[in-house]
């Protein structure tokens, strides 16, 4: 059955929530009935019929094409189906999301995949600030998924996540893995200042030595760490696009820390990767 | 019913429902993989007095490890649930973890689950770290020699133990000679185990006993010294009978198992030694699983 494509069919103004727009939420509906869907648009209301060409039927696979960044909520706590996004999306993409998998194929803004509970996010472009990282006043940040950025991210990667990974194939900003209850952070390329800032448990791992480490992390010297070989293992054999992690040798210098904060979190910065492409 | 001028007995082999895992060991080479499997599976020959069956299924190459170090995979068997998860955890801790550069890791992931790293973790004493990949859940334990991962758990499978069969050779040189070629080409069957020292049996056993302390004793009727003493099962020219246990992850191993040892014993031939195959049964009350020697072989 052909997937639900939604063709975008105006330039929007405002911010464009798209959180009715998932595979949950379609289930069962006909393209009549998808139509007639009203969507918050700014401080009014647009509906589905005017603001996007529909066409296919199979709502567990939906594309959204022409995106732009004032596409908001996209994936809102979908739990199950494939949402693919050719073209750039606002803040809050996959927030909460429980399953399924999101792809984009361009730039995201902040909140990607914030609270989210399980599912991949993949993402084929540059993302804003505290991907995977929890709303003001929440306590946990994604508590388990996956998320892939092939290019840069912002600050605050990963802000109170409590499990799943991260992983940036570009460079991270400040704060990289910040207040982490526990978890998986993978940098490929440089990350900002203050990495790991406050962090409980957790693991970031770093390409790149970063430019300044707080002084509540104690260096643990170079290491060859078991656990790093079976986590490239493992990504590695999760499809071609990780064959970067066959290349990575397992050797780390490592930085226990915050010993602000319990101090069982680490930053292992890894001593040689192999030349060749990378994740992307 | 003869093959190159052995004899198949028309009988049956009687084996009986248990319960499984597989355990993964890697390490950092194939050799200190050996020492930690073959620590696991000491003394777990019968779980009549060890509680457990277990032996090496077999090797595993980089590329089908986890971890991708060379590994060995290791099958356990046990009566229940229960005893499996007495005995795995126990013997991972003290026969896996205490083996420089080894891991280990769940080798069957379906079904009810016993624990591995569950329990191991709180060796860490605090310093433990739990990591998700993939929807599995590690242990990273602060050891030694750098850090022990183990999975959490590892799932539990139903089972079948107690595929047998029975080699009557002129001597006891005959019959090994047989045997050792059988155990061989048994390893090469998935999802089998020989648990015995080198799956060969050199005692094996009947129900019960004259004493109540205990519930096996000699299986008299193929003791060769006790011919003229006893109901003996075997005729004149029968010096050493040995026997092949089997344990497999389901009836269809375990028949393929026994169907390919006795081919290779059938080799030798009676020219070599070899007299009859026969097998252990109970008259058919121990267990609902009948393996029939004719059947197998034709």
């Amino acid at each position: 059955m052909k997937g639900l494509t939604f063709t975008l069919a105006f330039k929007p103004q405002f911010g464009l929530d798209l959180s009715p727009l998932t595979p949950d939420r379609l289930q069962g509906l006909n393209q009549g009935q998808i139509k007639r869907i009203k969507l918050d648009y700014g401080k009014g209301k647009v509906t589905v019929g005017e603001a996007f060409t529909l066409t296919g039927f199979d709502c567990e696979n939906i594309e959204i094409r022409r995106s732009v960044d004032k596409l908001m909520r996209i994936g809102h706590e979908m739990s199950h189906g494939t949402i693919t996004i050719k073209g750039a999306v606002g803040d809050y993409a996959g927030q909460g999301m429980k399953g399924g998998s999101i792809f984009i194929n361009g730039n995201v803004g902040s909140w990607l995949g914030c609270n989210m509970r399980n599912g991949h996010i993949t993402v084929k472009g540059n993302v804003g600030d505290y991907p995977g990282g929890a709303m003001p006043g929440d306590i946990e940040g994604m508590t388990d998924g996956f998320i892939c950025i092939y290019g840069d991210a912002g600050n605050c990667v990963g802000d109170r996540m409590r499990r799943g990974m991260i992983i940036v194939d570009g460079s991270a900003g400040d704060y990289c893995g910040s207040r982490m209850a526990a978890g998986t952070i993978i940098v490929l390329d440089k990350a900002g200042e203050h990495v790991g800032f406050n962090m409980k448990r957790g693991t970031i791992v770093l390409a790149k030595k970063p430019r300044h480490i707080a002084a509540t992390f104690r260096s643990c010297g170079n290491l060859k760490m078991q656990f790093l070989r079976l986590l490239f293992k493992q990504l590695a054999d999760m499809g071609k696009q990780f064959a970067v992690f066959k290349r990575i040798d397992p050797e780390v210098h490592r930085y226990a820390g915050d010993l602000a904060y319990k101090g069982k979190g680490e930053i292992l910065i890894l001593q040689a990767i192999k030349t060749g492409n990378k994740a992307a | 019913m003869k093959i190159n001028g052995v004899t198949i007995d028309n009988t049956f082999a009687e084996a009986f429902p248990m319960k499984a895992t597989r355990l993964i060991i890697t390490a950092m080479t194939l050799k200190w993989a050996y020492r930690a499997a073959n620590s696991i599976r000491g003394f777990a020959s019968s779980v009549i007095a060890c509680g457990i069956e277990a032996d090496i299924e077999r090797e595993l190459s980089p590329k089908e490890t986890p971890d991708g170090r060379p590994g060995i995979s290791v099958m356990m068997f046990a009566m229940s649930k229960k005893d499996l998860d007495k005995q795995v955890p126990t013997r991972v801790g003290q026969s896996v973890m205490t083996t420089a550069t080894t891991a280990c890791y769940a080798g069957i992931h379906t079904g009810e689950k016993i624990s591995l790293g569950k329990s191991l973790r709180y060796f860490g004493d605090g310093y433990q770290i739990s990591k998700v990949i993939n929807d599995r859940r590690y242990w990273r334990i602060p050891v030694m020699h750098g850090e022990f991962i183990c999975e959490e758990t590892t799932g539990v499978a139903p089972a079948v133990g107690g595929g047998n069969f029975l080699v009557l050779a002129k001597t006891s040189r005959h019959g090994l000679a047989a045997c050792e070629k059988a155990v061989e080409a048994i390893q090469k069957v998935p999802d089998v185990i020989t648990a015995f020292p080198g799956g060969v049996v050199g005692s094996g056993s009947k129900v019960g006993s004259k004493y109540n302390f205990i519930n096996a004793s000699t299986n008299e009727a193929y003791c060769p010294t006790l011919k003229g003493q006893v109901k003996s099962a075997l005729g004149e020219e029968v010096g050493s009978v040995l026997e092949i246990v089997i344990d497999g992850l389901s009836e269809e191993a375990i028949n393929e198992a026994m169907r390919v040892g006795i081919q290779e014993v059938c080799k030798f031939g009676s020219a070599k030694g070899i007299y009859r195959v026969s097998a252990g049964n109970y008259g058919g009350n121990l267990g609902p699983y009948h393996f029939h020697l004719r059947k197998l072989m034709k």
